[in-house]
């Protein structure tokens, strides 16, 4: 096996699969070594008559819990939320419900606008055209003309269905005069070539055996490879070989079947997200902001209990539509930022019992009515808060712990920042009128989600120059000469919505300026 | 009346007397341990709940069931929790159960996959409302 790359990518997710694609040409060698194994979500759990147990194993998205051989474990005993996030071929796009909103053109700009945060060295302008590239890549349904977002093209798909649960939610929306809008889902509603079209099944956490909701391995790996690029996955990197300089990176050892090897690189380009960037770099990277102002998505969710049997199940569970009333900031709210009210549909009846979003049903004699009186009949609305970024969070590594490849064990520090937790009060209430106003009879609320560790930004924020970011706009690390970083730990600021379109559309911009700007250096070794 | 296993799940999931069973009579026992091997440290917490109950607790009214349980449920809140879900999972992944929640809620007996289920395509109509009010986004200089 050639131990030389041109290029090579640590990780195959969201970010680490779009940027090879993209950065593929011929004549450049582009390795990509992930740690997991390839998921056959052909043989997804959907398909089994037990698959919400898969929920609590398998597809677990807590690694702590879960344990799958590729996982490592993370110490999250000083952090509110804890981690969800996948390692395999896709990453976490393996278990995700694939909503997939865009940032606005205010998240770029929050310390000119709001005095918080920081300025992006890219805006929306810049990005917008890898937004449109990545959504016809992943196949986006949804619907153009939203008023709550700047003008965009035509989308690939039609928006997915309403249900009869999300049907109230847009009756209730539309009585208070608040803005809702079909989602953007990487979901397809329309059939394209090896993939079939969503049929509603609702579990999209577990996988899509017809590949319709996307998943990066589905959207990008077999359009990469035919572009030359290898995959090597089962393979973990253990560390970074730096040249005399201290600031090349030369080679990067990992280590797979077969036992510890070397690759050595031209370019090192990490997408392996804010954890196991801090893995490899904690001990190289010594940049104050490195691992500092770790943003998540401080998440509440707000259940409507409705008399009708809504059948609440029948559609992607997060993927329906969206309210962005409270998106932009508003002196009179009493936080600065916004939040956005996202639709979660019913799940399976096992699942509700068990409390899936945070309030298991009650055991003992109220439980069958208790039951009955939730599963079928209710849909939840998600408080998703635009997060700042503090100081105190922040991702470091253990000192003495290791994992079984001898790596530090990463470290997850955070806490709800005050602004964050008045935020969520109040978009708790406003979840609540919203819900009020669809005819929900009882609200059930769940104020913070501890399982929502999923969103990992700011650790390696780009900045215009050193003392403002870890990165460029490009991701290329200040201080190293072939180190970029391509994942959501750049992003400056984290926005009330989802990441992935805005990592992907990142890492593809990334990945055509290194492709377009420079004949890649052969590989010494 | 039963072992203290099957009295500990008809305690924790009586049933209504009418369609739902209660889960020890339904024979989910030896169910509920087997899962009890998918749970964290789910079979050391399900035996250390059987530890805790009392001499007689399978003769015991379902009131009476129920306060032992909570006290239990107070002192030893994640065995507890382990064992809640061991119950649940063996529960509600039986076909039986799973045919009563057919008939009462319409949630078919089958996986989600390959079927799926039918919904009607969007109808855009339905923003018209939303459309009128003109753009909300922050113009950014």
């Amino acid at each position: 096996m050639n131990e030389t790359a041109d290029i090579a990518i640590v990780g195959a997710g969201a970010a680490g699969l779009a940027f090879a694609w993209a950065v593929a040409a011929p004549g450049v060698r582009v390795v990509v070594l992930e740690a997991g194994g390839h998921v056959e979500q052909r043989r997804a759990p959907s398909l089994e008559p037990d698959w919400e147990l898969a929920l609590q194993g398998a597809y677990n998205a807590n690694p702590n819990v879960r344990r799958g051989p590729a996982d490592y474990p993370v110490d999250d005993t000083e952090s509110a939320i804890r981690p969800a996030i996948f390692n395999a071929v896709g990453g976490s796009t393996i278990r995700w419900g694939a909503h997939f909103p865009r940032f606005r053109p205010s998240d770029f700009r929050r310390r000119s606008l709001d005095g918080v945060a920081g300025d992006w060295p890219v805006n929306y302008d810049d990005v917008e055209l890898f937004y449109d590239l990545n959504d016809r890549m992943m196949g986006v349904s949804g619907l153009s003309g939203d008023p709550g977002n700047p003008p965009r093209s035509p989308r690939p798909c039609p928006p997915l269905p309403l249900c009869a649960a999300t049907e109230k939610l847009a009756a209730g929306f539309d009585r208070l005069g608040w803005h809702w809008w079909p989602s953007d889902a990487a979901i397809l509603s329309e059939a394209r070539k090896g993939r079939a079209a969503c049929n509603n099944c609702g579990p999209c956490s577990v996988g899509c055996p017809r590949h319709a909701r996307a998943s990066a391995d589905v959207a990008y790996l077999e359009a990469a490879e035919a572009k030359g690029v290898e995959l090597r996955s089962g393979s973990v990197v253990t560390g970074l070989e730096l040249a005399g300089n201290g600031r090349d990176v030369t080679g990067l050892r990992y280590v797979d079947s077969e036992g510890s090897k070397t690759l050595s690189c031209g370019q090192v380009v990490l997408a392996g997200n804010a954890l196991g960037n801090a893995r490899l770099l904690g001990d190289v990277l010594d940049h104050p902001l490195f691992g500092r102002g770790l943003m998540l998505h401080p998440t509440a969710i707000v259940t409507g209990l409705f008399e009708d049997k809504l059948q609440s199940w029948k559609g992607p569970f997060g993927s329906s539509l969206v309210c962005q009333e409270f998106y932009e900031n508003d002196a009179a709210h009493g936080f600065v930022g916004g939040f956005q009210l996202q639709a979660l549909r019913g799940q399976g009846p096992l699942t509700t019992a068990q409390g899936g979003y945070g309030l298991r049903v009650p055991w003992g004699r109220d439980h069958a009515g208790s039951f009955d009186a939730r599963f079928g009949r209710s849909v939840s609305l998600t408080v998703t808060c635009d997060d700042l970024p503090e100081d105190e969070n922040r991702i470091a590594v253990h000192l003495t712990k290791r994992d079984k490849v001898g790596l530090p064990v990463p470290r997850m520090i955070y806490r709800v920042g005050e602004n964050s937790d008045r935020m969520l009060r109040f978009g708790i209430d406003r979840a609540t009128d919203a819900l009020r106003a669809a005819g929900a009879k009882d609200i059930a609320v769940n104020p913070l989600t501890r399982n929502a560790g999923f969103h990992l930004m700011g650790t390696a924020r780009m900045g215009s120059d050193d003392s403002h970011g870890v990165t460029d706009s490009q991701g290329r690390v200040y201080g190293m000469g072939n180190l970029s970083i391509v994942d959501a730990s750049t992003f400056v600021t984290a926005a009330a919505v989802n990441p992935t379109p805005t990592l992907q559309a990142l890492a593809l911009r990334a990945a055509y300026a290194m492709r377009d700007a420079r004949v890649p250096e052969k590989a010494t070794a | 009346m039963n072992d203290p296993l099957t009295a500990l799940l008809d305690t924790l999931l009586p049933g209504d007397g009418a369609d739902w069973p209660a889960a020890g009579a339904h024979g989910l026992a030896a169910r509920m341990q087997d899962l009890a091997k998918g749970v964290p440290d789910g079979p050391i917490a399900l035996a250390t709940i059987l530890k805790a109950l009392p001499e007689g607790f399978a003769d015991l009214g379902q009131d009476q069931r129920e306060d032992v349980l909570r006290r239990i449920e107070t002192n030893m809140p994640k065995d507890f929790d382990a064992t809640v879900t061991a119950a649940y999972n063996s529960y509600y992944t039986d076909p039986h159960i799973r045919d009563v929640i057919e008939r009462l809620t319409g949630y078919e007996n089958r996986p989600p996959q390959p079927e799926g289920y039918a919904l009607e395509p969007f109808d855009e109509s339905l923003l018209d409302a939303v459309k009128a009010r003109g753009p909300i986004w922050r113009q950014v200089p």
